[in-house]
């Protein structure tokens, strides 16, 4: 029972960084149709500023903000210089850009930073672990499991009582229409960039803190995890989004914690088989954006 | 009309034939950028400093002058296979590979139909030659002596419960195989094993599994390299495992000593170490003059070896001899005194015979623990996947 | 009365090789509710959209009060005091009533303007007020397109524009919807609406131009037009 609990910890830890960084990219598909390959690049420039803080003798407590600045910026200037000249293309096209983006921004790290992994200081209190009930429990999960809640409740009060988050709802639903009203198409999409910008840092911090390193390719795995949660929740749809990271999550620790010796090998074909499962019997994923229409936000 | 044809043909065998005598070409296929990167990078940066120190003393044997042609594979295997005919069709006598067995495994057609020796930057693989052929060479400790060395460690400390956390994604990954068959040859016992994937985030569950296990085992052993390594053992730390960790020379990177509480106390295998008055220290210091910093890890002693190999082969084959002959000069080195340990291939199948370095990690810093040498008789035999 | 409110000159409007307004002129007065009629197909909705800014106008020029709008942003309208309610009411299904018409008023800032704004559409549509935190995505047909009136009233416009008010609804929500266009009107606003629905649309009008492939084949009073027969099979698809 314990190890169940235990690994239900890990569970929702994991799953509640997927969800963020899920999160990350629907924010800006639901606003312009863009699934966002670069995603994964602003977590990484979120890691160096880490990394760099750690040189300059920044403690870990300013390092933090500011590598949730760094991303968000780095999201705003991603949309300002690459994706809005494409804006009003296909969604093929963009997406072809945000391959390129990730792509360049990779070159640019080996070739101005290093190719090689380098160390990220990370206080030993967030490596440590504590013990609740019987259970040791990894600070750096409790960590992501309050941040993601932190960030799930934020960005919840934020697109409900807040002005421009409900612009940002109109948006999604309706971008012409919300133009009509008189908002503005640049702010909304910078705003959804700066959102998910500042989920890809928080994804980032949580992530980095588990690795102790960074290096140039690191943002391609949590991008393409993400990807696959917000598939898996329904594209487009936040609460989906939210849904589908946790739900990859708990597939990923279960299947890891509880599947056979024997099968281990199998896990991650296993894994995807079960998210292909999802999508047969749901094919436009758990919380299709539409069904929203059916319940109170 | 025709005799200009001639004439220029003419001179282009002239230059040809000039080029050949005073010059080796060595075609380097390596990863400067994508994952293998972090590898092939330092092992180049290794190599150069080698090349032109020989180059300065006016080359091979005074006379022969090492010229390198390189090219980015991007740590991809079709990308290597590409690369290693270009530069075979370039006039290279040598080539240099990545230090992964799988890309490098993919120029094996380029490299044995153009009779073209061929090593890896740092492969440690021993299956590497044996399906790479008679063209296919290795510069680094191989996986299974890795495991035998730091098995024979862990049972001689009286570790004898081993847990195995390994990946079946690469053949360098399921190093902790050989630690298993070897931990099992000695007498002790491999209570467990978990099998992990390459770029894996998240180690929780693993570790969580381990720290329920009653009794705990005596040495948890893992070849995962960065950025898996760091994950996987602040996992481990993190559920309160306490057992001895031992890894293998992936994880010889600054990044490790950076992991802080978490990497104490651990143990790995690895090319080399800088001890006193060595080939490696004189190495380090050679690095840090040229390159105006230190030498971070020991993949840039092992690219000067590498240049050492070649240099050897080139001056017993003679200078005007051709890539066939350089194959088989390679193969008979003996003795080779590289900046990590002295390198033998005579008698092997193209995976060296080298020293195994054992190092630990306290607070933070490198500290030798021995360079013992392996008991052949329990070195397992390369496992073919 | 000065110079005209809104000035169509020359409108032209193309998708690809597609020409769908054909350099057609008209304005509208201050004060007016002016009809713009036609088939399916005759351009009316583009120009809607091209005066908005929503679809971009090829060449031509169009002029609110003293501002030139060919080829506005969509955003920079509600400023100059010009709203469209759209074709098909498009209200944000996902969003309740009140956060739709907050949606409307978003680019006003004095509060006592925001408050009059909502007092005024609460009452006009008192059925909006008692669904206010209702989705919107669940109210009748008829409750929406009051919805997306009273959304693009919430920025107090001079000038409302109208996209087929009338589509898909109950013939007795239709009477209720031109008798509050008339409303509207007598409190000042200046209107011009697209329509199918000619009788009724005529009925409430001043003016009205009638298209036919891009471009203006007649105009007039309403009431001319209304009588003028062969209106309907000329123009209109006999419809």
């Amino acid at each position: 029972m314990d190890l169940f609990l235990q690994q239900t910890v890990n569970a929702f830890a994991l799953g509640g960084t997927y969800a963020l960084l899920a999160l990350g990219l629907a924010v800006v598909f639901s606003i312009m149709g863009l699934i966002n390959f670069a995603h994964g690049e602003l977590m990484t420039i979120a890691g160096y500023t880490l990394m760099y803080c750690g040189l300059a003798g920044i403690s870990f407590v300013f390092a933090v903000p500011l590598a949730l600045l760094a991303s968000m910026l780095a999201a705003v200037l991603m949309e300002r210089i690459a994706f809005r000249p494409v804006r009003n293309s296909s969604g093929a096209t963009m997406l072809v850009t945000s391959f390129a983006v990730a792509m360049i921004l990779q070159v640019l790290f080996q070739n101005f930073i290093s190719v090689r992994s380098q160390a990220v200081n990370i206080p030993d209190v967030i490596s440590g672990s504590i013990l609740i009930g019987g259970m040791v429990i990894g600070t750096n999960k409790l960590l992501a499991i309050v941040s993601t809640i932190v960030m799930l409740v934020l960005l919840d009060r934020f697109l409900s009582k807040q002005k421009y988050g409900i612009a940002m709802r109109a948006a999604a639903e309706d971008f012409a229409v919300a133009r009509l009203m008189g908002i503005r198409a640049n702010t909304v999409i910078a705003g959804a960039f700066a959102i998910s910008g500042l989920l890809a840092g928080v994804a980032a911090i949580l992530w980095v803190s588990q690795r102790a390193s960074v290096d140039p390719l690191m943002g391609f795995t949590p991008v393409l995890k993400a990807f696959i949660a917000a598939i898996l929740g329904g594209l487009g749809s936040l609460r989906g989004a939210v849904a589908g990271g946790f739900l990859l999550g708990f597939i990923e620790i279960y299947l890891a914690a509880f599947l056979p010796a024997e099968l281990q090998e199998f896990r991650d074909p296993i894994g995807l088989g079960i998210v292909v499962l999802v999508l047969v019997m749901r094919p436009n994923g758990l919380l299709p954006a539409a069904s929203l229409k059916a319940e109170k936000v | 009309m025709n005799k200009v044809i001639v004439a220029g043909a003419a001179l282009a065998v002239a230059m040809t034939g000039t080029t050949f005598a005073d010059t080796l070409k060595i075609g380097v296929a390596t990863s400067q950028t994508g994952g293998l990167a972090t590898y092939d990078g330092p092992v180049i940066e290794g190599l150069k400093l080698g090349v032109d120190e020989i180059n300065a003393a006016g080359g091979i044997g005074g006379t022969l002058i090492i010229e390198l042609v390189q090219k980015d594979v991007r740590s991809d295997a079709a990308q290597t296979a590409i690369a290693a005919q270009e530069l075979v069709d370039e006039g290279a006598k040598v080539l240099i590979l990545p230090c992964d067995a799988d890309p490098a495994l993919a120029a094996i057609s380029v490299v044995s139909s153009a009779e073209v020796p061929a090593i890896s930057t740092c492969a440690s693989s021993p299956t590497l030659p044996m399906i790479g052929g008679d063209y296919m060479f290795a510069n680094f400790p191989g996986d299974n002596v890795q495991a035998t060395v730091s098995a024979q460690w862990a049972y001689d400390q009286g570790l004898e419960t081993a847990y195995i956390v390994y990946s079946p994604d690469s053949q360098y990954t399921s190093m902790p195989l050989y630690f298993a068959d070897v931990m099992q040859a000695l007498g002790g016992e491999v209570i467990g094993k978990d099998t992990y994937t390459l770029g894996q985030q998240d180690f929780s569950a693993i570790a969580t599994r381990i720290a329920n296990m009653d009794p705990q085992p005596d040495v948890v052993m893992t070849s995962a390299y960065e950025p898996d390594f760091p994950s996987f053992i602040k996992a481990l730390r993190a559920a309160g495992v306490t057992s001895q960790v031992i890894g293998s020379d992936g994880i010889d990177s600054p990044t490790t000593f950076a992991i802080g509480a978490a990497a104490d106390q651990l143990v790995f295998t690895t090319a080399g170490h800088p001890t006193e008055n060595s080939s490696m220290a004189a190495f380090d210091a050679k690095y840090e003059a040229t390159y105006g910093k230190e030498s971070q890890t020991v993949f840039n002693a092992i690219g000067y070896d590498l240049a050492k190999v070649i240099e050897a082969a080139s001056l017993a084959a003679g200078p005007d001899a051709d890539s066939k002959a350089l194959r088989d000069a390679i193969a008979n080195l003996e003795n080779v005194q590289g900046a990590t340990s002295l390198i033998t291939y005579k008698g092997t199948n193209g995976m060296p015979v080298r020293e195994v370095t054992l190092i630990g990690v306290t607070n933070g810093e490198r500290k030798l623990i021995g360079q013992p040498s392996p008991n052949p008789a329990i070195i397992p035999a390369p496992r073919m996947q | 009365m000065g110079q005209p409110l809104l000035q169509v000159r020359s409108l032209d409007v193309r998708y690809g090789a597609v020409q769908a307004v054909d350099g057609i002129n008209f304005d509208v007065e201050q004060g007016e509710i002016v009809a713009l009629l036609g088939a399916n197909g005759a351009g009316k909705s583009s120009t809607l959209n091209a005066l908005v800014g929503l679809v971009p106008t090829f060449s031509g020029e169009v002029i609110f009060e003293d501002n030139n709008i060919t080829n506005i942003r969509p955003e920079m309208l509600p400023g100059l005091g010009m709203t469209l309610s759209p074709e098909g009411r498009r209200v944000f299904g996902t969003l309740s009533v009140a956060e739709n018409l907050q949606m409307g008023a978003f680019g006003l800032r004095d509060p006592n303007e925001i408050a009059a704004a909502w007092d005024r559409v609460f009452d006009l549509f008192p059925i909006l007020a008692e669904r206010r935190n209702q989705f919107a995505g669940t109210l009748s047909g008829g409750q929406q397109q009051m919805l997306a009136v009273g959304r693009a009233l919430m920025s107090n416009p001079k000038m409302l524009l109208l996209d087929e008010p009338s589509l898909g609804l109950a013939p007795k929500i239709i009477e209720q919807i031109f008798e509050l266009i008339k409303t509207l009107n007598d409190q000042g606003v200046t209107i011009l609406v697209v329509e199918q629905n000619v009788s009724m649309a005529l009925d409430i009008a001043h003016r009205a131009y009638v298209l036919a492939n891009g471009t203006v084949a007649t105009s007039g009073a309403a009431e001319e037009l209304a009588e003028s027969s062969n209106l309907q099979n000329a123009y209109l698809g006999g419809a």
